[in-house]
């Protein structure tokens, strides 16, 4: 596996963290794109790439040549960066509304869900 | 709470249910008289598990029975008159059917899980019975107490019988009784002895958790009647008595039984002399009484077996019937205040009679004290010092179990009426039949008391195999009872006089209250509450950043876990693949694009950057040998941008706010970017295991027809999975619909 490859997965991860751990909605949300993106490419890079042959079986042959590339992390990122794809765009609807109710970018103080206890024991109340 | 001006509530009676008992009553009559005790079932179950539906009947196991069925069937005849103007009588009725079937089971089971589920069976009935009225706090508050106490109890026991079958080696009572006295010398059995009384006190309400069943009595009165004082509350001293044969001649077990009885007996006694709602004063008394039973069982002689099972007969035989004379006299005058209730002889001639002729056998005719009284005076006679002692408090219990009778049969109907004549009415024939009717049984034993001779007799044997033929008429000795009942007499007297005296005197005691055990419950219950709010807002704050601070830090510590517990070999290894240019310039791109989205201050620039990052790994991906995943990554790239472009107005035109840069995300981002690193250098150092690539590529033509082996695993060896797949991507636009649609109208729903 090559080194660069390792160097840019880790600074994008730590890039990744960064934006996740922000107070701001939008970069939460770009934050998870760039966590999904690294974590497809940890996946990937687990098989070792090195070659250009596709994993595809040529015309006249019956089965895979053995420098192609390994078929089964491939079908594996395939579906995480669709299902990724579906995640993000939900999350950046879901953020614009929540943006949108409480007049608030901070992610913190996006807390209608969850308000401040009043009694010291009991959950506290949700306002309709 | 008057029910005296309501009507009937529609509906049936469920009078004929009184026939479930009965059958069963005449069925266990019927046995008896056909066939030798003890009867004997054993049908495997789960037998892994040592689990067998084993149950055994024997004449303590009988008696029980009899108590359950008999007194069963005239409890429900007067549910069937207390409770006709309860909408919701169905309910309780069905409860009251299943706590008696899960009574039968755990005084029949022979198995010691079988007796574990049933005797917790009867604790969750008896949370339903106790909280029926669960629109008062009250009554809910005393139904969580009986179930946290008497559950909690019950997995102890579950402990220490689990502990006597490993110590024993069978999983059936009959087997460890049997077993009994090889186990002395095993070091575990004073844990497992433990263990099993506090199931058995707690269910008995000895000292220090008596004080469960006095609250219990917010329960409607058919089932004080029932569970808390003829059945239930007795399923501890079965417990006892049903152990006492294999661990009698144990100086632990017999200090356990009659120094908690002893301290039950009196002070219940004592705080029975504090109450002034009769049923709660009744209650205390049938804490004191079983004080006294467990006391009996730990005596070593065999008279106390028999002196325990006579007691228990003759105390079910007279409580459940004071408990329905309390019952019908709240129902008739709406309160229990024996402050309030006097004179009510005219009003309620019936009543009366039934709590004249119950007090009677309370105070102490033959079957119930006597026996006591002479058992325990000889065994004092003949024993140690300690006994003495014993004796004494016995003969206060006993006079106040006098006063008690006093107070409930005598005080609340003699004297002038306090409240008006036309407030007060009799009861309806089913709430006078069932108490008197147990009475006028409870008489006939007392008066002929070879008439149970049989049935206790085989009873007593089971709790003590020792005992000789003796005959109950025959049994007492007429001059120290009569010295025994004689003093208790006066005294009890004395107290029934002095009651209200002693009620304002002994109000000094209330300042002790707050150091008693109940008053610890409330404090443990109210710590719990306080721990689980404290520490649920502590994990739960509200605050997004700390759920995904806390999230990432508990992961790479599991990383880390993992990393010292791997023996794992960091060697960089330097290989170029074939382009390396272009795997260079897909980092390259990788790189910026992550730095740049961190660092830039406008939501499009941190798009387009994130956008970047996308781009590189489609690079990569192109010229890595995974042209699919190249194209999908550019067109989920594109599409992207363009559902972020068209949200991107709702999140507002102004500039991102610079973000300070705080350590804890520093330092979070800096771990999980080495973390990966290592987790990666680690990747590389371990052999690539090909079977499945090898597997896939050798099937992918011959069994599935295509040529695009990746296209093939998604559509073809995997396609459940790209099903799934495709549900997501259409369930994110469902959710998003609703969204979209507050978003459009410019409005929050």
């Amino acid at each position: 596996m090559s080194l660069i490859l390792m160097l840019a997965i880790s600074i994008a991860v730590a890039a990744g963290v960064l934006l996740v751990l922000s107070r701001d909605v939008f970069r939460l949300i770009v934050g998870l794109a760039v966590l999904g993106s690294a974590t497809n490419l940890i996946v990937f890079a687990a098989a070792r790439p090195g070659g250009l042959i596709p994993a595809v079986i040529e015309a006249g042959a019956t089965q895979l040549p053995a420098a192609a590339a390994n078929p089964l992390p491939q079908a594996l990122v395939l579906t995480a960066i669709v299902i990724g794809f579906a995640l993000l765009c939900f999350a950046l609807v879901l953020g614009a509304y929540l943006v949108r109710q409480g007049g608030q970018q901070n992610v913190d103080r996006l807390a209608a869900a969850e308000p401040a206890a009043t009694d010291p024991v009991k959950p506290p109340v949700l306002e309709q | 709470m008057s029910h005296a001006n309501h009507s009937e509530a529609g509906g049936p009676t469920y009078l004929w249910l009184a026939a479930v008992p009965l059958s069963l009553f005449l069925l266990l009559v019927w046995g008896l008289s056909r066939h030798d005790l003890p009867w004997h079932v054993d049908t495997p179950w789960v037998p892994s598990l040592g689990l067998s539906l084993a149950f055994r009947i024997d004449g303590l196991g009988a008696l029980m029975l009899a108590l359950i069925t008999g007194i069963g069937t005239w409890v429900f005849v007067y549910a069937s008159g207390y409770l006709a103007h309860e909408p919701r009588r169905g309910q309780l009725f069905t409860v009251l059917i299943l706590f008696m079937l899960a009574m039968i089971g755990a005084v029949t089971a022979d198995n010691l899980l079988l007796l574990f589920l049933f005797w917790e069976l009867t604790s969750i009935t008896s949370f339903l019975l106790v909280g029926f009225n669960h629109e008062q706090a009250e009554a809910r508050a005393a139904s969580r107490q009986a179930l946290l106490v008497t559950m909690g109890g019950g997995l102890a026991m579950l402990g220490g019988l689990v502990l006597l079958g490993q110590m024993a080696g069978t999983w059936t009572l009959s087997g460890i009784v049997a077993a009994g006295p090889t186990l002395a010398n095993d070091p575990r059995l004073p844990y497992a002895l433990v263990l099993v009384l506090l199931g058995a006190f707690t269910k008995s309400a000895q000292f220090p958790f008596h004080f469960w069943l006095p609250n219990a009595m917010s329960a409607p009165t058919p089932v004080s009647a029932y569970l808390h004082s003829a059945t239930m509350v007795k399923l501890g001293i079965y417990l006892m008595a049903r152990l006492d044969p294999a661990f009698n001649d144990l100086l632990f077990w017999e200090v356990m039984l009659i120094g908690s009885g002893t301290v039950t007996a009196v002070w219940a006694a004592v705080l029975a002399l504090r109450e002034r709602d009769l049923k709660r004063i009744l209650a205390r008394s049938t804490v004191s009484a079983l004080g006294t039973m467990t006391l009996l069982i730990g005596l070593p002689s065999a008279g106390a077996g028999l002196a325990v099972v006579a007691f228990m007969f003759a105390h079910a035989l007279y409580k459940a019937p004071l408990f329905m004379v309390a019952g019908n006299i709240d129902h008739a005058t709406g309160t229990r205040n024996i402050g309030q209730l006097m004179g009510l002889r005219r009003a309620m001639p019936w009543t009366a009679a039934a709590a004249v002729l119950a007090g009677l056998s309370m105070a102490g005719l033959p079957l119930s004290f006597g026996f006591v009284a002479k058992d325990i005076i000889a065994v004092a006679k003949a024993e140690s010092e300690i006994f003495t002692l014993v004796s004494y408090a016995t003969v206060l219990v006993n006079a106040v179990a006098i006063a008690v009778a006093g107070v409930a049969a005598v005080r609340v109907f003699w004297g002038p009426l306090e409240l008006p004549r036309n407030q007060v009415h009799e009861v309806s024939w089913r709430m006078l039949l069932p108490p008197l009717a147990i009475v006028f049984l409870g008489m006939e034993f007392e008066f002929f008391p070879a008439l149970a001779d049989p049935l206790l007799l085989a009873a007593a044997r089971s709790i003590a195999p020792g005992l000789g033929e003796v005959s109950l008429s025959a049994a007492y000795d007429l001059e120290a009872l009569l010295s025994a009942t004689g003093i208790t007499a006066l005294i009890g007297l004395l107290f029934f006089l002095a009651w209200d005296r002693m009620h304002e005197a002994l109000h000094t005691l209330n300042r002790f209250d707050r150091y008693g055990p109940a008053a610890l419950y409330d404090r443990l219950l109210h710590g719990l509450a306080r721990i689980a709010a404290w520490h649920t807002r502590h994990l739960q704050h509200g605050r997004v950043s700390g759920y995904l601070q806390l999230t990432l830090a508990a992961l790479l510590s599991m990383g880390m876990f993992g990393w010292l517990h791997t023996n794992s070999r960091l060697e960089l290894t330097w290989d170029w693949p074939d382009h390396a240019w272009a795997w260079a310039v897909a980092c390259l791109l990788l790189v910026a694009g992550a730095a740049a989205a961190a660092t830039l201050r406008t939501r499009i620039a941190v798009l387009m950057a994130s956008g970047l990052v996308g781009y590189g790994s489609a690079v990569l991906f192109l010229f890595a040998g995974a042209p699919d995943l190249a194209l999908t990554q550019f067109a989920v790239e594109t599409v992207l941008v363009v559902v972020a472009a068209s949200v991107l107005p709702h999140y507002g035109t102004a500039p991102l706010q610079q973000e300070p840069l705080r350590a804890s995300s520093g330092v979070l981002a800096a771990a999980a970017g080495i973390g990966v690193f290592l987790l990666l250098v680690h990747l590389s150092n371990l052999p690539v295991n090909g079977e499945l690539a090898e597997w896939f590529g050798r099937t992918s033509l011959a069994e599935a027809r295509g040529r695009n082996v990746v296209n093939v695993i998604i559509v073809d060896f995997r396609a459940l999975d790209t099903l799934g797949e495709i549900a997501v991507v259409a369930f994110s636009l469902l959710a998003a619909l609703p969204l979209l649609a507050g978003l459009r109208k410019g409005r929050v729903p």
